[in-house]
């Protein structure tokens, strides 16, 4: 008999939560919103004038845990924008089959080219498609939403000087500056739990 | 120890099964690796004497993964992302205990706003770690409790809650790397303390009802009391901790005995049950989550501001050095002591020399050649649930 009522009140619990909300999205037909910080995949960004801001200084390539990043100087040449010598990355290519997402190649990024996207890549069928290469990573920086670290950001909020709030809003028109030309194709689905 | 044991009338875990019975018609089960409620890959050999276990012998290693030695080989600054993935319900534990041996090797001071940011984290995950085993120890348990997997769902949704936060910090919902040495990487972000509360007032009144369902139910309650009963001096020679060690009737939390981060401010409940079965661990995990509860928000109100590194940020792969000095830190983490032991030296002073990981789930396993036998083949899925292993930390 204890048993009976012990089952009548433990389905209470469970006849409850069919009032409740459904928790989950149909993936992909809806998007669930993803945090600003999320980091999925990967970007390398444009300078202010329009060249790749990546100097090939290969710090990122020595920190990944995983040994997945790997940059190729070209050595130094005239910049066409600006007439000064600076060096840029000829080859750049990430292997996301073994990334961990760490965020540590963002994290030690001085010239704040490398950052995560919000958006995940799709899945493939072969390997090789996950490893992003230097077109790639630049589209993804034009398509896809920018996650909220850069190297710039991450490193200053971590300085010893007590300087939360302004950082908070200098960080912020990086934020809103991808977002103006990304609601285009995959964003189409991007619905609210 | 092993005469003591037989001494006390325990199980011996050495029997030979020719000792055993010769007439009696024993059957040899492996159970796993690759079974449910393992909880990952991990066999037992069960012995069986009907459908009573006469001897179970634990087999590891199967998920094995050469961490510490991967340790050796990367600097100190990759290590946070790589052990992430050793407690795989827990990671945020596992940071936090590299980061604090690393920080006792370098003498780097932790600031107060990281310490109790570090500890809102730990007090964070402890909640989902254990929601995370209620939900699999039902599920354990079978249909017994209003439809089997239906508390394992809503455990589940609940603890996506946690998760969601910590994607609001870290960006990233399991292998967060947001610890540093010295401090953290990612500052929380504004309004981050209403979303906690929110989170934290749905799963407390959640609680109850997962309570009724599971301690108050009489059908719980006879498939878990008495079973797998390990008494606290056993517990105490295998070296257990944690919640296991505490349904024991031992006393003993690191958070209050040997308080880290900001434990020296904020009081600990510490849970006893004296059972030492099944469900007085249940208990223990239950009464851990209210209190982490009310830790949380304690921690949300009193986080101080101010700097939240206490060394530089990450720049290089080889700027922080050590070269010589070994340090032991330990940690309570839901499953308990985490331990990490560094040996710096100078032939390589941007890599540990050795590095050991001590996990509380490989503790907990060595118990189950003396609680398992004399209990059928299903109370063995439950003891072994209530043990809460993870594999991943069990083999690193």
């Amino acid at each position: 008999m204890k048993t009976l009522i012990d089952a009548i009140k433990s389905l209470k619990t469970t006849v409850s939560n069919v009032l409740r909300p459904v928790a989950t999205v149909e993936f992909p037909a809806v998007i669930r919103v993803r945090a600003p910080r999320y980091r999925a995949s990967f970007a390398l960004t444009n300078d202010e004038h329009g060249e790749l801001s990546c100097v090939a200084c290969q710090a990122c390539e020595k920190i990944c845990p995983s040994g997945v990043i790997k940059v190729k100087s070209g050595g130094k040449r005239e910049s066409p924008a600006t007439g000064k010598k600076r060096q840029y990355s000829d080859e750049f290519t990430l292997d996301l089959a073994a990334c961990i997402q760490c965020e540590l190649c963002v994290q030690v990024c001085n010239s704040d080219a490398i950052i995560m996207v919000r958006e995940p890549e799709q899945p493939v069928y072969r390997r090789e498609d996950l490893v992003l290469d230097l077109d790639r990573l630049r589209a993804n920086a034009r398509e896809r939403t920018a996650a909220w670290g850069t190297g710039s950001v991450l490193q200053a909020m971590q300085e010893s000087k007590p300087r939360a709030e302004p950082k908070a809003k200098e960080e912020k028109p990086r934020v809103e500056a991808k977002p103006a030309e990304e609601p285009k194709a995959p964003a189409a689905a991007e619905g609210v739990t | 120890m092993q005469t003591q044991s037989a001494r006390r009338g325990r199980v011996d875990p050495h029997l030979s099964m020719r000792d055993y019975d010769p007439e009696a018609d024993l059957m040899l089960l492996h159970f796993g690796p690759q079974h449910p409620s393992t909880h990952g890959v991990f066999r037992m050999d069960l012995h069986l004497d009907g459908e009573v276990v006469v001897k179970a012998t634990p087999y590891l290693g199967y998920l094995h993964r050469a961490v510490e030695k991967l340790c050796e080989r990367l600097t100190y600054v990759q290590q946070t992302p790589v052990v992430d993935k050793n407690d795989y319900v827990a990671p945020m534990t596992n940071e936090q205990a590299l980061n604090m041996a690393f920080e006792k090797l370098l003498n780097v001071e932790v600031p107060r706003r990281a310490r109790w940011v570090r500890t809102l984290f730990a007090e964070l995950q402890r909640i989902a770690s254990h929601l995370l085993w209620l939900g699999t120890f039902a599920l354990d348990l079978g249909g017994a409790l209003g439809g089997g997997s239906t508390l394992f769902i809503h455990t589940f949704r609940e603890r996506e809650l946690i998760l969601d936060l910590f994607e609001e910090v870290t960006g990233a919902r399991f292998h967060y790397n947001t610890h540093t040495l010295g401090g953290n990487r990612h500052d929380l972000p504004a309004g981050f303390d209403v979303k906690v509360k929110a989170a934290l007032a749905e799963i407390e009144a959640r609680l109850d009802g997962y309570e009724t369902m599971t301690l108050h139910n009489s059908i719980f309650v006879a498939r878990t009391r008495g079973v797998g009963v390990l008494d606290g001096e056993l517990a105490l020679e295998l070296g257990i901790t944690g919640p296991i060690l505490r349904a024991s009737g031992v006393d003993h939390d690191l958070r209050r005995d040997a308080p880290y981060g900001a434990y020296d401010e904020l009081k600990v409940r510490v849970a006893v049950e004296q059972g030492g079965d099944c469900y007085a661990r249940a208990k223990v995990r239950v009464a851990e989550m209210r209190d982490s509860i009310r830790l949380v928000r304690e921690a949300i109100e009193g986080v101080p501001e101010g700097p939240l590194c206490g060394f530089k940020p990450i720049r290089l792969v080889g700027q922080v050095k050590a070269t010589a000095g070994q340090v032991y830190v330990a940690i309570e983490t839901p499953r308990g002591e985490l331990g990490t032991f560094v040996i710096a030296s100078p032939d390589n002073p941007t890599a540990p020399h050795r590095l050991k990981i001590r996990s509380p789930s490989l503790h907990a396993l060595s118990a189950i050649p003396y609680i398992v036998p004399g209990a059928t083949v299903s109370d063995a899925v439950a003891i072994l649930g209530s043990l809460d292993p993870i594999m991943g930390e069990v083999d690193r």
